[in-house]
């Protein structure tokens, strides 16, 4: 496969470069060393030091001049981070140790909020909830995304507009979507439910019903979010070179035979990335709920991070309610990690 | 501030409003939280957070502005604060925490306890005894959510209480007589079953099962007329799951589940538009329902609650106030507590609370022209206010009531929606609101 060999001639290219770059650094500090040995006998000779204005001192302050630019040019992007992230990361850390209602001074409570957490038949229906809903959705949105993918990939009249269409929603706003999706599931005056009415069919509770309102709302987030996965695969694609195709023709491969033997191996990396990138996203789904269930009927749709903002903003039990966060950032990050090591072992160069 | 504008703005003062300065400094001689005295002559800026929409936010820079008029000296600093009522809690939470908290803020009176032990407000306790302030003439349940812990914090912003509003055109067409102010609840359940009309999407009444404080509060009046209460004498224990608790929701439950003449709202606003919308005969409702009603150009009339018994009529009130914020800063809380005082008097609250379609904070303003204006505008209104007199037990305001108002509402919602029976979904919502109460959030 070119694709695969262009990818591994750039690494041993970038791997030779990267080694031959130690090789320069070590001579450089050689040299450094042999031009300094001597300066420091010379020191050791006369009994004195070596004159400021030497090569050594020269060396040391060109190291800080460099280092000052490069920190300089630096410098805002980390204060960014570190003030934007990393430090309400570690409070928000110091938070979930306490009971604290925004109001009344913190009380430390150690690791009280996490074993609550562990016996709160909220939190884990709402684990629950996220999971089921994780593990339904992403494959389908993999399969969904690459079916339309390849579907949009060829020369057909109006290619650019069913692509635009298809694009569209993932333009609109999750507030907007989760109002328009209130208009179209509403039990007794939604669009839906007519439709159903003028088939002769039976009315259906959507978003009312306890058992219906997850899949409802993936269908929802479905129809919002499937045009990311189905861009990415349309550019995937578009990158599969078309000497390998030509040459599996050639070799008599049949549509199938090219779709499994050429076409998914080369999207396995894209695949990776696109798991991930929906895993985390379906993993924190929280406005769709917010705008159209709020966690309701009675939690049947209430996503770990809905519970949260329930438990932090609407209960003011900020502690609790970072714990809470805490263990879904520990769960995320774990899950990318396993995927990352996964891909690294099957040897997919997703990132 | 540059010292020299304060001197020319002081001097400004002196000049214009002397004369209004020596009163208001007259009507305000008892001590202020500082020790040091303030000087009523003195540049101050005082910050106002309203939480409140586009159309009363203009009233009331308007009276700001007004209110600097009078008072050159002072700059009232006056915005939302925060994009809705609700979303002002988070953000006093973040200003306490910054230090950048307002002199006056709005709150629901939910909130009030809370406020109250942070250490942050002011006491006006010793103040509004001034008879001048006319305290007293606050509806009791407004007072009562004002003084938390027996502290005066602020004055009463907003009052209302709930009423039973109905469709005159569906009880018409139903041949239905109208409901009135000795309604019992048996009168109320037989009409909105003889309402409901599933072909039409027409229901007798509606009930929020969305799990919040909406759900919650409209149980409350129930549970009173029954001879319940929210908690126990200390304010330390649910008690709500008593057998009243079980008979008024057992009662809500029949409509529910047995008659299914209730629509049961998912959210807290799609039963007031569906009301407005002649699709529902009655609903539970305050004076905020009001204008909508007329906007829609809806034939609506208004009663009290039903009762179970044929005599107690009792309702609820969730009245807001404007809570005083302590800066230890003796020229901003002598501001801060004229400019609330001003705002809730006799005659500046007109031009906030009827303006804007409320009802009046005081009963001396029943006999004001704008009070005629405002029922002439809004039918119902008059009952409203006379309702008042049935809101005589006020909503708790201990900290936890926020968890307890939760854990219940989600208990109504559950039952009325055909899941489990009352006296177990109220045992463990009593359950879970003993936790919030003991940890106090």
């Amino acid at each position: 496969m070119k694709h695969g060999i262009l990818i591994s001639d750039h690494e041993k290219a970038g791997g030779g470069g990267a080694r031959r770059r130690t090789a320069n650094t070590n001579a450089n500090s050689e040299v450094a060393a042999t031009r300094s040995t001597p300066a420091a006998a010379l020191a050791d000779a006369n009994g004195t030091a070596p004159a400021p204005g030497g090569p050594k001192w020269t060396a040391r302050r060109r190291r800080v001049v460099a280092n000052l630019t490069g920190w300089s040019f630096a410098a805002p992007a980390t204060l960014i981070i570190l003030g934007l992230t990393l430090f309400p990361a570690a409070w928000a850390f110091l938070i979930s140790r306490e009971h604290w209602n925004g109001i009344a001074p913190a009380r430390q409570i150690g690791w009280d909020n996490y074993r609550l957490m562990a016996q709160d038949p909220d939190f884990r229906s709402a684990v629950n909830h996220t999971v089921l809903f994780t593990v339904l959705y992403v494959p389908v949105v993999l399969v969904l995304g690459m079916f339309l993918a390849i579907a949009l990939n060829r020369k057909i009249r109006f290619i650019a507009f069913y692509r635009t269409a298809l694009f569209v929603p993932l333009v609109v706003s999750a507030a907007a979507t989760g109002i328009l999706a209130n208009f179209v599931f509403d039990q007794q005056f939604g669009l839906a439910n007519n439709l159903l009415r003028v088939l002769h069919l039976p009315r259906q509770g959507f978003l009312a019903d306890r058992h219906e309102v997850m899949w409802v709302i993936a269908l929802i987030y479905l129809w919002t979010d499937l045009a990311f996965s189905v861009i990415v695969y349309l550019a995937a694609l578009q990158d599969i070179p078309t000497d390998c195709l030509e040459a599996a023709r050639i070799d008599g491969a049949n549509r199938w035979q090219q779709f499994r033997h050429v076409i998914l191996p080369s999207l396995a990396p894209v695949t990776v990335f696109v798991g991930v990138w929906e895993t985390i996203s379906v993993l924190q789904i929280f406005e769709l709920i917010l705008t159209t269930t709020h966690g309701g009927p009675l939690g049947a749709s209430q996503t770990i991070v809905y519970f949260i903002y329930n438990q932090a903003f609407n209960l003011s039990r900020y502690g609790y309610g970072s714990a809470a966060a805490y263990t879904l950032f520990g769960a995320t990050l774990i899950i990318t990690l396993g995927l990352f090591a996964y891909a690294r072992r099957s040897k997919i160069e997703a990132f | 501030m540059h010292p020299r504008t304060a001197r020319t703005l002081r001097s400004a003062a002196a000049t214009a409003t002397a004369a209004a300065l020596m009163l208001t400094a007259a009507c305000s001689s008892s001590s202020s939280s500082s020790a040091k005295a303030a000087d009523p002559n003195k540049a101050v800026t005082i910050t106002v957070w309203t939480g409140q929409d586009v159309a009363p936010e203009k009233l009331l820079e308007g009276l700001a502005k007004q209110f600097h008029d009078a008072h050159p000296n002072v700059t009232v600093d006056i915005s939302p604060g925060a994009p809705t009522t609700d979303q002002l809690l988070p953000k006093l939470t973040a200003a306490f925490t910054s230090g950048t908290y307002p002199d006056i803020s709005y709150n629901f009176g939910s909130w009030a306890t809370q406020m109250q032990v942070s250490g942050r407000t002011l006491d006006i306790t010793d103040k509004v005894k001034d008879p001048s302030v006319q305290w007293a003439e606050f509806p009791p349940a407004a007072r009562q959510t004002a003084t938390p812990n027996g502290h005066v914090i602020g004055f009463p912003a907003v009052v209302d209480n709930l009423a039973l509003m109905y469709n005159k055109k569906l009880f018409q067409a139903a041949g239905l007589a109208e409901p009135t102010n000795t309604w019992t609840w048996d009168d109320f359940r037989a009409a909105a079953k003889k309402l409901t009309d599933p072909a039409k999407n027409v229901y007798g009444t509606a009930y929020s099962v969305s799990g919040t404080e909406d759900t919650t509060w409209h149980f409350w009046p129930l549970l009173w007329q029954k001879g319940g209460s929210v908690l126990n004498s200390g304010n330390t224990k649910a008690a709500f799951d008593s057998d009243a608790g079980v008979a008024a929701l057992t009662f809500l439950r029949q409509m529910a589940v047995d008659d299914k003449s209730v629509y049961l709202s998912q959210d807290d606003q799609k039963y007031a538009d569906l009301f407005k919308s002649g699709l529902i005969g009655m609903i539970m409702s305050g004076p905020w329902q009001l204008s909508d009603n007329v906007a829609a150009n809806l034939d609506y009339g208004v009663t009290y609650l039903p009762s179970f018994d044929g005599t107690n009529h009792q309702t609820i009130s969730g009245p807001d106030i404007w809570t005083l914020y302590d800066h230890h800063d003796s020229d901003r809380a002598y501001w801060s507590y004229q400019f609330a005082q001003w705002l809730t008097s006799q005659q500046t609250d007109p031009k906030f609370n009827l303006a804007t379609g409320n009802l009046p904070l005081r009963s001396s303003e029943a006999s004001s022209t704008e009070f005629q204006d405002y029922a002439k505008q809004y039918p119902g209104a008059q009952t409203l206010f006379d309702n008042l007199k049935n809101a005589t037990t006020a909503r708790p305001t201990v900290p936890g009531y926020v968890g307890l108002s939760q854990a219940v509402g989600q208990a109504i919602a559950k039952v009325l929606q055909g899941q489990g029976d009352p006296k177990a979904a109220l045992q463990d919502a009593a359950k879970a609101a003993d936790v919030a109460l003991a940890q106090a959030d």
